[in-house]
């Protein structure tokens, strides 16, 4: 083998074959000392090494109201898991189960096929368990190897209120909901997550931090107790949240959009409060916690009424003439019109080759600015409105933030939309729309969509001369501001003293919401949406001045008929409220 | 055809070609034990992820073996320069875990390029070692190898990744024996970490005193250089002492953390306590795969690279262990053997280099799993699950298998 050339000698590679056939004959040798003979000593600390780590829910923070009153809480009930690798005879021990605590067996074995992560992972079997239902099974321990129970604190609301749409609901994180989630590591299956509403906004400091318990078991998954070098950490419940919401004030508005169709926003014109909210009709909270039957989802989902949409944040509507302060201030701003021009309404005003016609249809006679705002006549804006562009109402839309978000704190808010001259353009093709679709929009039909929330704000911005705060739900240390209409000062004035004479003047299309309380002034402003699904849609809005406090209030009935008729009584009731509830102290 | 020519094929040698996939194949069986009930993407599921890289990694064997040896040699100064720019890049980055080991090439995986620069090295070594006449028998040719390999280890060791960098400087010293240096230098070159590390202990450093005094002796060298040697090094040991205490506290904590490094939070013990129960409590055929306790339970940390060994303990006994490690020593001694056999300077000097990498790989990997050494993390090669240090491998198997056939170059 020795040949000449190889560039080292044989005993040179035996050397090099010797020491590394040690290293591996040492490593086998420490193998074979470990596995054949320690194997006792190892197998049995294996067996009685099997520390569990179990992680228990964290409480959500709790939801109250303005006076700390809680609306949103927990209710403590108990899910049922097992662990797989210890569970033997599983269909009779799903069964035994099934008949202690009054369920389907079925429906606890499709519980455990679908939390199913490996025979080693607990798996749940059953949620929602009451403590007697636990004591009951804990009396057959016995029986019931590797099947455990863990508290698990769920979602309930005390209150006599809804408020379905501002909470929102919870939902188990169940695998697609896990997969979707950026930080998925933070949630185990089953967990309970923000799905809308309050709930989801505020999420991460609603959720909590769940605490981790070390156990010891032994191979027969005997608890031997806690580990003693591994200290249990509480979980650590979520903080809570303070909302703006007044509980009198929801209540009394959730009792009358019972059997209505509509929202009522009622808020403080100032700081952007909203002390009450309601989209109705909406859905009873409880449903979603607990377990939800497919059957009673199904009919949730797919009622014609739509329970589930936020009407507030995600109805787009036709405003009517409760926007009309808006044409009349880009009339004063824009086109420096002069408010004393006389218009004459006899009920109807051709343009081109269409007739556009009043709302009054024996007309108004010779009306000026104040008049036509006081009478919501429509004929005198479709002629004043002849001095404006289209994009120059527009831009005054913008101003008083419709078309945009109002950022409010909970998701889902749809824009609106505020037809711009380009947004014509496109929509219509260049030549295919004329100065007739102004007419439309400048008292607030046509294209144009508000929701009812972007109304509530530019309510606030109009009763407080454009330095309201956004409307928001949770109380916060610095709310989000509004950037201020530049108007001219007269042209606040006139704004308001008309709305003012709305309500207080005899033909005021708002005079049913005057409350008639000394000291009470209410400005305001009707609104009659025509609209593709049937009957006007009645708005009214309005805000109360009472000791130094703005209390604004937005209505919206779906197809309701006349604003002045339908809404502006509902005002008045709720202003009435507000005197009558002691509520007036809010600053 | 992979092997197209007949008389290729029958000197290739298969026997290291079928171990390094056997190992493969045990590797991945073990990995899906693992990932049974891993949810989450390709990339995060270790078995899937394992199976990706091997396309590449076959690739690339495929592509070194039929690379010409005569490109190989000439490029290897190239490509050390190459590697050690590699080595310098996830300095830009910034650090992944508290070190700069990781490169971000905008794939839903990161690359570690430290791996590669061990095959650089080698080359480049090897070919310095072969191409000059060197007069291995003076010193001071042992010393530009040295700084050859000294300087990636210490680009490596400010990542910091000691792991690494002893696997990297693990091939100087049998590429050295190889290629013909004395064995007095080589213990020359050892001495003075000796010194260093016995200083600490005065029993351990009195007996390495004599020891080293003993060893001069015997070689014989001139007197004033043998009085150099020894007073040098026992200096050197009295020093440092001294020299560790001058450290800042924060120093000495840094120099401990990357010798003994505790990234876990429940500390390296508790590694190695579960490492060894999971394989002690297999027993000789194992508790089944997929049904380790140790493993299914997440007792064991870093189960698909660091710590696999103890998953096949585990879950596959003795038996399978002894096996696996009797191929991997099988192995071994046939790429040393070729080695020997091969007539050419260079293709010897990479087939020893490469097979001293293997050697550590496994040494400092077994060792651990069993707490023979502390926590060092280091993967298996073939067998545990790293995307980077797997095409390191079959680059190593190309080259080997490249290299033996050609010995008579």
């Amino acid at each position: 083998m020795l040949k000449a050339d190889n560039i080292v000698t044989y005993r040179q590679f035996l050397a090099a074959a010797g020491l590394t056939w040690c290293l591996f004959g040492i490593l086998i040798g420490r193998f074979f000392q470990i596995q054949i003979l320690e194997y006792d000593w190892y197998s049995q600390k294996a067996n009685s090494n099997r520390i569990r780590k179990v992680t228990t829910t964290a409480p959500r923070g709790l939801i109250l109201d303005r006076n700390g009153q809680i609306l949103v809480d927990n209710f403590p009930t108990y899910v049922l898991t097992a662990i797989p690798w210890e569970l033997s005879d599983k269909g009779e021990k799903f069964e035994f189960i099934s008949t202690v605590i009054g369920l389907d067996s079925n429906t606890v074995s499709k519980s455990y096929k679908k939390y199913y992560r490996g025979r080693f992972n607990p798996t749940r079997l059953a949620k929602d368990l009451t403590f007697d239902q636990v004591s009951r099974l804990e009396e057959s321990r016995i029986n019931l190897q590797g099947v455990y129970y863990e508290n698990f604190p769920e979602r309930y609301f005390p209150s006599r209120i809804r408020g379905s749409h501002i909470f929102g609901i919870v939902k188990e994180v169940d695998r697609d909901v896990r997969n979707s989630l950026r930080n998925k590591e933070e949630y185990e299956l089953g967990d309970m997550i923000g799905w809308s509403g309050i709930e989801k906004r505020y999420e991460n400091y609603l959720k909590g931090e769940r605490g981790i318990i070390f156990y010891e078991v032994d191979a027969f998954g005997r608890e031997l107790g806690y580990v003693k070098d591994l200290e249990p950490t509480d979980p650590e419940p979520g903080l809570n949240i303070i909302t703006t919401l007044d509980l009198d004030i929801q209540y009394f508005i959730e009792g009358i959009m019972k059997n209505r169709k509509g929202v009522i926003l009622v808020g403080l014109g100032d700081s952007g409060e909203i002390l009450g909210a309601v989209s109705a009709p909406d859905f009873d909270p409880e449903l979603f916690t607990g377990l939800i039957l497919e059957t009673t989802w199904n009919e949730i989902r797919n009622n014609p009424e739509k329970p589930l949409l936020n009407r507030f944040l995600q109805g787009m509507y036709p405003p009517g003439s409760i926007v009309k302060s808006v044409t009349q201030a880009a009339l004063l701003e824009k086109a420096d019109f002069d408010p004393n021009t006389l218009f004459h309404c006899d009920g109807s005003y051709q343009f081109g080759d269409r007739l556009f016609g009043c709302w009054w249809q024996e007309g108004h006679g010779e009306l000026d600015l104040t008049g036509a705002m006081v009478n919501s006549c429509d004929i005198y804006f479709y002629k004043a409105v002849q001095y404006l562009e289209l994009d120059q109402l527009a831009e005054m839309f913008i101003e008083f933030g419709f078309g945009e978000a109002t950022q409010i704190d909970i998701p889902g808010e749809v824009y609106g939309l505020v037809p711009d001259k380009d947004y014509m353009n496109e929509r219509h093709g260049r030549y295919n729309w004329s100065k007739g679709a102004l007419l439309n929009i400048c008292i607030g039909q046509g294209e144009v969509l508000v929701t009812p929330i972007q109304v509530l704000n530019y309510l606030n911005l109009l009763a407080t001369r454009g330095n309201a705060y956004r409307p928001h739900l949770v109380m916060v240390d610095e709310p989000p501001v509004n950037e201020i209409p530049t108007l001219k000062d007269e042209t606040w004035d006139r704004i308001i003293s008309d709305m003012r004479l709305v309500i207080t003047d005899e033909n005021g299309t708002g005079k049913n919401a005057e409350p008639d309380i000394p000291g009470m002034l209410v400005y305001g402003k009707t609104g009659t949406a025509e609209n593709a699904h049937g009957e006007s849609h009645a708005w009214f809005i309005g805000w109360a001045e009472y000791a130094d406090q703005k209390y604004s209030v937005v209505i919206l009935l779906e197809n309701a008929g006349s604003g002045g008729k339908v809404a502006a009584p509902i005002a008045k009731m709720i202003f009435n409220e507000i005197y009558k509830s002691d509520k007036l102290v809010y600053k | 055809m992979i092997f197209p020519r007949s008389t290729e094929f029958r000197e290739l040698p298969t026997h290291i070609l079928w171990s390094a996939l056997f190992l493969t194949s045990v590797g991945l069986a073990v990995l899906k034990s693992i990932s049974q009930h891993s949810s989450g993407g390709l990339f995060q599921n270790p078995f899937s992820k394992q199976l990706l890289f091997l396309i590449p990694a076959v690739m690339l064997c495929i592509l070194i073996y039929y690379t010409p040896r005569s490109l190989i040699h000439k490029y290897s100064y190239a490509l050390y320069f190459l590697g050690i720019i590699l080595v310098i890049l996830p300095f830009f980055g910034a650090p992944q875990a508290g070190t700069h080991r990781w490169l971000y090439v905008g794939l839903p995986f990161t690359l570690q390029p430290s791996e590669f620069v061990k095959i650089c090295t080698i080359t480049a070594l090897a070919r310095y070692l072969s191409d000059h006449n060197l007069q291995m028998k003076k010193f001071t040719s042992v010393i530009i190898p040295i700084i050859l390999v000294l300087f990636p280890t210490i680009i490596i060791l400010q990542q910091p990744d000691l792991g690494t960098a002893i696997i990297m400087i693990a091939p100087i010293l049998p590429m050295l024996y190889w290629a013909g240096a004395s064995f007095f230098h080589l213990f020359l070159l050892l001495a003075p970490i000796f010194s260093m590390l016995t200083a600490f202990h005065t029993l351990a450093f009195t007996t390495w005193a004599v020891l080293l005094a003993l060893i001069i002796f015997i070689s014989r060298p001139k007197f004033m250089m043998g009085l150099i040697l020894f007073f040098g090094n026992i200096f050197l040991g009295l020093f440092s002492p001294v020299l560790w205490n001058g450290l800042k506290p924060y120093q000495q904590n840094r120099i401990l953390t990357l010798v003994n490094p505790s990234d876990d939070p429940l500390g390296a013990a508790y590694q190695i306590i579960q490492s060894k129960t999971a394989i002690g409590s297999g027993g000789l055929v194992g508790k089944g795969w997929g049904s380790g306790t140790q493993t299914q339970l997440k007792f064991l940390p870093v189960q698909e690279s660091d710590f696999i060994l103890s998953v096949m303990g585990e879950e596959l006994g003795f038996i399978a262990i002894a096996v696996v490690l009797f191929v991997f020593g099988y192995f071994s001694v046939q790429i040393l053997k070729y080695s020997y056999l091969s007539k050419d300077r260079f293709s010897s000097l990479v087939m020893i280099g490469c097979a001293t990498i293997f050697i550590s790989h496994v040494f400092v990997n077994t060792a651990m799993t069993v707490g023979l050494i502390p926590v060092k993390g280091l993967p298996f090669p073939f067998i545990s699950a790293g995307g980077s240090f797997l095409i390191t491998s079959y680059i190593m198997l190309g080259l080997v298998l490249k290299l033996s056939i050609n010995y008579s170059d």
